[in-house]
Formats: structure tokens, C-alpha cells, sequence
């Protein structure tokens, strides 16, 4: 199927290369497909912008050549002041360089530069055995895990066409749940704290405290590391049911009350307006994906739209908005969130008091596949190929902030340099998942 | 330990050297509520000029090598290196990656070391206890 059809048909998802050739995934009537390339050749990039980092990866990684790839934008002209910021920053966050070019206060164009955080988690895993490095993909990023895990769990049980009981399916969804509530609350309270509102942040930190707490009572972790684990989940500790529901009641009521504040904050939501707007057809031209794309009038949700678990079951509600500015971003986070708490408690009663069993044994064996699986920030994608023995040949992330982060820059565009902290907060991208 | 509050205090600069972001969820809710570090005179500070002490997280990449050792050495003497995580210690899921170090604890002479995949809050506070407790050695103070 040639790219195009996918395009138009489905969606382009992103590319890789390994030895032999490159790799183009797309979803198509909710299925993965991988439409092989010669190893060198014409770039696409061209036609799909959004590509345009993937092949630049497949250059630099895998010295493929690629006719036509564009180059980066050169910038010049009178009166425009270029300065460069990071990978070193004020705040407690990850390392990657932005270089502004503004004309006075205005912003012509960023550049946003990573690879700070790449230690290498691709390779360093090949030749390893693919269940035992679980515990690894478990750690490329702490604010996706659960969805990385679930997507590399999905892919080695696929291997096996190994079907996970109902009363599993429903404990990953409460913790991949859990994992976007307590990314979305964080998200909130930074984007208030990127407008200088600090109350905002601090409430926000002592919610996602009490989230970081439950997940810990819950599945063992506070941060839901090695939970979903291939053949199951880890929720030996997911006994007080009823301890752990109630509290997560007075949770949400503290949620909605904050928000209230945070909403009802006519400065603030002033701020958040009109604020780094990312257009529809940009956000699409550029493959978005996750809350950034659905708060610019896009609806993709892996959940829905290439369901899994037990999603199609208990289907998310959508949440969308229309101005793709920092207020619709950090409108549709929350709408989330609350469908999260919502979502949480429907799992909770359909779980009822059964027993939730030990993960299957799951041997590593041959075999060649990739899911996608809906984290806070997007669609987290995963291709793994494995060898007899079952060892890793290949194992390529594609995150949702790697497909995500060339929308930041563009959604700067036009707007101030101090709104930087702002919008970039809205976004609130990792970089340890897309540098790897 | 320090005794009183406010008997001491500790700007810390943060920097990430290939973390997965899991310590900095860690070094993050010290601004919480639960734990407010600020109640013992211990804040984050923008810049590694302000900084006394240096909490480094991941087991450094190669991209970071450079811009990590320029940020310590900005800092004014006498300071203190902690390494938060595993990762950090040289015990993590990282460590000698294929463009990854031993732990950026080991490679910026970090005294401080404090495991766990992330660390809890609590654990990291004890940490930056014991940096302070050196420092004050180091100052020739006595408490
Ligand atoms: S110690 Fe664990 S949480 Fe911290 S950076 Fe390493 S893998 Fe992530």
C-alpha cells in the first residue's frame, strides 16, 4: 500500500529503519500496517511533512541516504535577534535547546534541538531477551510508562495470540487511567505556574501527590513502573478495594474544586486564551497526536479508534475543543482527567470483588509486530522484532511527544518570547521517550 | 539532621542527565505540600551560580557530558554533588547504555548518593540532609 492510500485511508504514524530497510507504520481500519522501503532512496518527507524527523533519525542513526529530504530552515533577515537557551534550564526539567529568532518581542521562528536525554535504549536492548527487557521499557520514559508497557506487553502477547482475562484487562485500564489522571493534574498546574499563577502549581503538586500515593496502595508503584507486565498486570496489592475507591472519590471532588479556581480565574483563562494557537491543519499536516491535537479540533484517540482491552467495552468520551490555544489544551486535559476518575470507578464495578490472577507465563519467541496504546500525551507507539531465540532484533519507540514537539515550535510562532514558558507548558512534552 | 527549621539553607540546582523524568517526578513533589522542603531552607534555584548544591539524575549522556561539568563547575565553592536514582548511582536500568555513562553521580564526584527507582521524596530530603551536614564540615561550622 503506498503512503498516500494510508494517508488517506487512515493515518501515517511514523517511520524507522533498521539493517535492511525503512519502515512506514499507519493505522488502518484500526489495525497497524508497516509499508517497507528500500533502505536507500526518495525521502518522503517531502510529500509528509510530518516525516521529516523520523527520516532525519534513519540518517543519522543508520547512515541511509535519502534524496530530497528538506533541510532545515535557514533564518535571516534585519532586525531579527537570535538566542539560544539550554540544554541547561531554571527549572526542574529535561534537557533540549531551543533557538529563537525573534523580531522584538515577537517570535518569527524556534527551533527546538534534542538527542540531550538519547542514551541509546534501542540498541542497548538488541540481542537481549524480549520479555526480560520489560523491566527496561518499563524505564525510556517515567511519565508514559504504563502505556509503553502495555504497548510492548500487547505486542509480545500477539506473538503468541495469548488472550488476557477480563478481570486483567479491567486492572490495566484503572492503571493506564491512573497514569493520565495524574499526568493531566501535573499538566494543569504547570500551565497555571507558566502564567506566573504559583497557587496553581502547588495545589496541583498536592494533588498528584495523593494520585502518586494511590498508585503506589494500587499496583506497587507511584509511578505504575512494571505493572502491566506481557501475560498480565502486577496488582497483587489491588485488595482494598473500597478503601482505594473512597479515596479516590474525595480525590476528584479536590480535583473539581480546584478546577473551579483555575477556570474561574479570569486572569488566568485571559492568559490561556489566544495563547501559542496551533491551527487544525497544521496540527494534522504534522501528524499530532493525543490532547494536542484533540484541543485543536482533531477527535483520534487510540482508545476509540483502534481500541484495546477493554475500551470498546467501556468507551472513553472524546474530549475536543476548537482554538488550539493553551486554554483549549488545558480544557481538554481536564475534561480528560475526569473522564479518567470516570472511567476508573465503571472498571472498579465491573471488576467487582473477583480476583485479579498472576501475569501468564510469557516465553520470548519470534516474532514481528507493533501497538499503539493511548498514553496521557498520545498515541505511544512500539515495533518489535524478535529473533528464534526471541531476542531482540529490533525495538523501535515511536512516543507522542516525539511526534508532538515540532508542533510547540510552530504553535510559538507569532507569539511573545515570555509566553514561551507558557505555551510550551501547555504542551508539556517529554524528552526521555522521543531522544531514547 | 539538621535541627531547627530554617537553620540552614540550600540552593540546589537540578540537572537532568538522561533521567526517564521518573527522579524528576521525585525532585518535583519536594514542592508539594507533603513535603515542602522549603521548611528547611532548602529551595530550587534557577541558576548554578546561586547553587550550593548540584542533585544530578540519569547516568549521563554523551550530549550532556560537557554542558553537566560546565554547570558544576559555575558553581562557587564549597559545593556539593548529590545523585539522585539509581540511574544516577551507576545501578540503573540505563547505566552503560550504548551513548550512556556509568551514573552522572560517578563522572561529577558526587558525595551524595541516593538509590531507588525513583527515590522517594523523603529519601531525597535525607540526602540533602547530608549534603547540608558536609558543607557545614566543609565550612568549618559546627551545629
Ligand atoms: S533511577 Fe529509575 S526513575 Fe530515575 S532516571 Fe533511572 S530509570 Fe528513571
Amino acid at each position: 500500500m503506498p503512503l498516500r492510500a494510508m494517508q488517506r485511508d487512515g493515518r501515517l504514524l511514523g517511520a524507522f529503519a533498521d539493517a535492511e530497510r525503512r519502515h512506514y507504520l499507519g493505522l488502518v481500519d484500526g489495525a497497524i500496517r508497516d509499508v517497507q522501503l528500500s533502505r536507500d532512496g526518495q525521502s518522503m518527507a517531502a510529500e509528509f511533512p510530518m516525516l521529516a524527523i523520523d527520516e532525519r533519525e534513519m540518517v543519522e542513526q543508520y547512515g541511509i541516504s535519502l534524496d530530497g529530504l528538506p533541510k532545515d530552515l535557514v533564518v535571516e533577515g534585519r532586525g531579527l535577534t537570535t538566542f539560544v537557551v539550554g540544554p541547561v534550564h531554571a527549572g526542574i526539567i529535561e534537557p533540549g535547546r531551543f533557538t529563537f529568532h525573534s523580531g522584538g518581542e515577537s517570535i518569527v521562528h524556534l527551533e527546538a534541538q534534542f538527542g540531550f536525554s538519547h542514551r541509546g535504549v534501542e540498541s542497548f536492548l538488541e540481542g537481549r531477551d524480549a520479555v526480560a527487557s520489560a523491566w527496561h521499557v518499563a524505564r525510556i520514559c517515567g511519565g508514559c510508562s504504563v502505556a509503553r508497557s502495555w504497548s510492548y506487553a500487547r505486542v509480545l502477547e500477539s506473538f503468541h495470540a495469548l488472550a488476557i482475562d477480563e478481570a486483567s484487562e479491567f486492572a490495566r485500564m484503572i492503571c493506564a487511567e491512573l497514569e493520565r489522571a495524574y499526568n493531566h493534574i501535573f499538566d494543569l498546574g504547570v500551565a497555571a505556574a507558566g502564567a506566573g499563577y504559583g497557587f496553581g502549581l502547588t495545589r496541583a503538586l498536592e494533588l498528584k501527590e495523593r494520585f502518586a500515593r494511590i498508585n503506589a496502595r494500587a499496583f506497587g508503584h507511584r509511578y505504575l513502573f512494571d505493572a502491566v507486565l506481557p501475560g498480565g498486570i502486577r496488582a497483587e496489592s489491588l485488595n482494598d478495594r473500597r478503601a482505594l475507591r473512597s479515596d479516590l472519590r474525595a480525590l476528584r471532588d479536590d480535583v473539581e474544586k480546584f478546577a473551579e479556581q483555575l477556570f474561574g480565574h479570569h486572569e488566568l483563562m485571559s492568559r490561556f486564551s489566544r495563547a501559542g494557537v496551533l491551527p487544525y491543519e497544521t496540527a494534522v499536516a504534522f501528524g499530532a497526536v493525543g490532547p494536542a491535537l484533540r484541543a485543536s479540533g482533531g477527535t483520534f484517540d487510540v482508545r476509540c479508534d483502534a481500541s484495546y482491552g477493554r475500551y470498546a467495552q467501556i468507551s472513553p468520551i472524546r474530549a475536543t475543543a476548537h482554538d488550539g490555544d493553551v486554554a483549549s489544551r488545558v480544557r481538554v486535559k481536564y475534561d480528560e482527567l475526569r473522564e479518567s476518575m470516570r472511567l476508573i470507578d465503571v472498571a472498579f464495578d465491573e471488576l467487582g470483588d473477583r480476583p485479579i490472577p498472576l501475569p501468564q507465563h510469557v516465553r520470548a519467541i519470534a516474532g514481528d509486530g507493533s501497538a499503539m496504546t493511548e498514553g496521557p500525551r498520545g498515541a505511544e507507539i512500539l515495533s518489535l522484532r524478535t529473533d528464534q531465540q526471541g531476542r531482540v532484533q529490533r525495538l523501535h519507540v515511536i512516543s507522542a511527544s516525539y511526534r508532538n514537539w515540532p508542533l510547540v515550535t510552530r504553535a510559538m510562532e507569532g507569539n511573545i518570547v515570555p509566553d514561551f514558558p507558557l505555551v510550551n507548558k501547555s504542551f508539556n512534552l517529554c524528552y526521555a521517550c522521543g531522544d531514547r | 539532621m539538621p535541627g531547627k527549621p530554617f537553620d540552614v539553607s540550600l540552593g540546589i540546582r537540578h540537572l537532568v542527565c538522561g533521567s526517564c523524568n521518573g527522579c524528576e517526578h521525585e525532585v518535583n513533589a519536594l514542592g508539594a505540600p507533603q513535603y515542602d522542603s522549603t521548611q528547611y531552607g532548602y529551595d530550587i534555584v534557577a541558576s548554578p551560580r546561586h547553587a550550593d548544591v548540584l542533585t544530578v539524575t540519569g547516568p549521563m549522556t554523551e550530549a550532556m557530558r560537557d554542558p553537566a561539568l560546565a554547570t558544576r563547575d559555575a558553581m562557587a565553592e564549597p559545593r556539593i554533588v548529590v545523585a539522585v536514582g539509581d540511574c544516577a548511582i551507576g545501578t540503573g536500568a540505563w547505566c552503560n547504555a550504548g551513548s550512556a555513562g556509568a551514573g552522572a553521580g560517578g563522572e561529577l564526584d558526587a558525595e551524595v548518593h541516593v538509590p531507588g527507582c525513583p527515590p522517594t521524596p523523603d529519601a531525597i530530603i535525607r540526602g540533602l540532609h547530608e549534603a547540608a551536614r558536609l558543607l557545614d564540615l566543609r565550612a568549618g561550622r559546627k551545629r
